[in-house]
């Protein structure tokens, strides 16, 4: 499903790693893992078709626009906006063909999926970091991508957002998805993600994530 | 004489009153939402640097063709363009701050401007360029005007969706749609087409006034994106057609006079408004 060939990615004239090639499976769920600066996000972004590589090339076994959705950081949104939260969580209709009631439907479904009910109406700049990211959460699943990229999903998030977030995760898993997840906690990709993406400067390690993280999963990898 | 009547006897006597009150109320509606877009776009300062790149442009015009709207419309819109996309380039290419290229523009055209007019000879009355006169609006600049707000208009509401999705979370769009650097271009290109028909009857300096003014003015009156265009508007009509008066009344010229009613209303929705008003006080970022 993604194919990368190649691959070199960073800053121009300054690549992460030497050319990695690897392939994640359609309907894989893969968790990116490596230290700060490694490349995770980036990596994401040139998936994603957001960011140009600097060598080699990702192939996607589906059309990129549309049939690919992009969880970012959520830092990069103006907290003040003016607009609703249904507002922002509805852009996820783009390109859809449902008609205002089904669409009214699918949004009051997906708000309450992620314990929104009630916030429809709150300006984004009323929201708290968890819903804002909740909200992003739920625009992504209105999209209906098959390809799922995220970048710290689980940022912001309360123990009770967490455990929302990893149901969804596993349910668009078990719907036959393939999700890219970049993860700081490497305890949670242990127990949640069946596969990991270890990002080191020398070279990228796709292995099982029990594999990769070994021990204590507090410590770092090394 | 009933004092309302004052209000509106100005425009129903004289053509030109009502030729100016009509092309400052379209022009008012059609920038209502291009400055609310700036500002959410951090661009605010674009439109002072495409409004200082119109003069000398405006003045070459003039020099060649004489006092023809057409040069003086061709002329405006090339040079604003290339001044404003000169900063964009310059910061782009070398990484000096945004803010710093556009106010090292200013001066450059500002001055060539001036210069390029007294070169021309004094025939163009500098301060009517910087400033406006009502008189100025004639048949022609007034079917212009109402063209260009008609356009900007219906393209506005065309490249709404994908243009504020392109202002809030560019990133989203881009992965569902190539619409967003489109909405942009056509988005610059309004702005641009509105300084510059808006320039001789407002005054090159003052129509970024008329733009900007309510535009800002609107935040401290909701949180609604629509809401903030339709106030936006009311501001800007308000500010069109008391400062006519004022300029009528007290042969004032009408630029400084709509700019200086719109800037009374900013001050009155930075006191009153409430939205973070000053006489409100609820915190800046807790609900509401």
């Amino acid at each position: 499903m993604i194919t990368c060939k190649a691959l070199r990615w960073g800053a121009p004239g300054q690549p992460l790693t030497p050319a990695v090639d690897f392939e994640l499976a359609q309907g894989s769920l893969t968790g990116v893992i490596g230290a700060n600066g490694s490349g995770k996000s980036s990596l994401l972004k040139v998936i994603a078709g957001l960011q140009k590589p600097l060598a080699g090339k990702v192939i996607l076994g589906v059309p990129r626009r549309g049939s690919l959705s992009f969880l970012p950081q959520q830092q990069h949104l103006d907290r003040q906006f003016p607009i609703s939260l249904q507002e922002l969580v509805a852009a996820g209709f783009w390109g859809s063909k449902q008609t205002p009631q089904q669409r009214s439907q699918r949004l009051q479904a997906v708000l309450e999926d992620w314990c929104l009910s009630g916030l429809e109406h709150r300006p984004l700049m009323a929201l708290s970091g968890g819903e804002l990211q909740r909200a992003l959460l739920a625009r992504m699943s209105l999209a209906e991508a098959p390809v799922l990229l995220l970048d710290e999903p689980h940022a912001a998030l309360d123990e009770q957002g967490q455990i929302l977030l990893w149901k969804h995760i596993h349910a668009w898993h078990a719907e036959g998805r393939t999700l890219v997840v970049v993860c700081h906690d490497l305890a949670a990709v242990r127990q949640h993600i069946p596969q990991a993406l270890l990002i080191k400067s020398s070279g990228c390690t796709l292995a099982p994530s029990k594999d990769l993280i070994l021990q204590q999963p507090q410590t770092q990898v090394a | 004489m009933h004092f309302t009547a004052h209000l509106w006897l100005p425009f129903h006597d004289f053509v030109f009153m009502r030729r100016a009150l009509l092309g400052g109320l379209v022009l008012a509606c059609s920038t209502a939402p291009l400055g609310v877009f700036l500002i959410l776009r951090r661009m605010s300062l674009i439109g002072d640097a495409v409004a200082h790149g119109i003069l000398p442009g405006a003045a070459l015009g003039f020099w060649f063709a004489g006092l023809s709207l057409p040069a003086l419309t061709i002329g405006g819109l090339g040079a604003g363009l290339s001044m404003a996309g000169l900063a964009a380039w310059i910061t782009r290419r070398t990484g000096l701050k945004e803010d710093a290229s556009l106010a090292a523009i200013y001066p450059i055209s500002l001055a060539s401007g001036v210069l390029i007019l007294g070169i021309a000879g004094k025939r163009l009355d500098l301060l009517h360029l910087l400033f406006g006169s009502a008189l100025a609006v004639d048949g022609p600049t007034l079917t212009g005007m109402l063209w260009v707000s008609g356009f900007s208009l219906i393209a506005m509401v065309l490249i709404y969706k994908p243009l504020l999705l392109d202002t809030l979370d560019p990133l989203f769009l881009q992965t569902v749609s190539r619409l967003g650097p489109l909405a942009h271009g056509v988005f610059l290109t309004l702005v641009v087409l509105n300084l510059v028909i808006g320039f001789q009857a407002i005054g090159a300096l003052m129509v970024v006034g008329l733009m900007m003014l309510p535009a800002i003015a609107s935040r401290f009156w909701s949180r609604r994106l629509p809401v903030l265009i339709a106030v936006s508007a009311v501001l800007g009509c308000l500010s069109v057609w008391l400062g006519l008066l004022l300029s009528f009344y007290y042969s004032l010229p009408s630029g400084p006079a709509i700019v200086l009613v719109a800037g009374g209303l900013y001050l009155l929705s930075v006191v009153f408004g409430p939205v973070h008003g000053l006489l409100r006080r609820p915190p800046l970022l807790t609900s509401q």
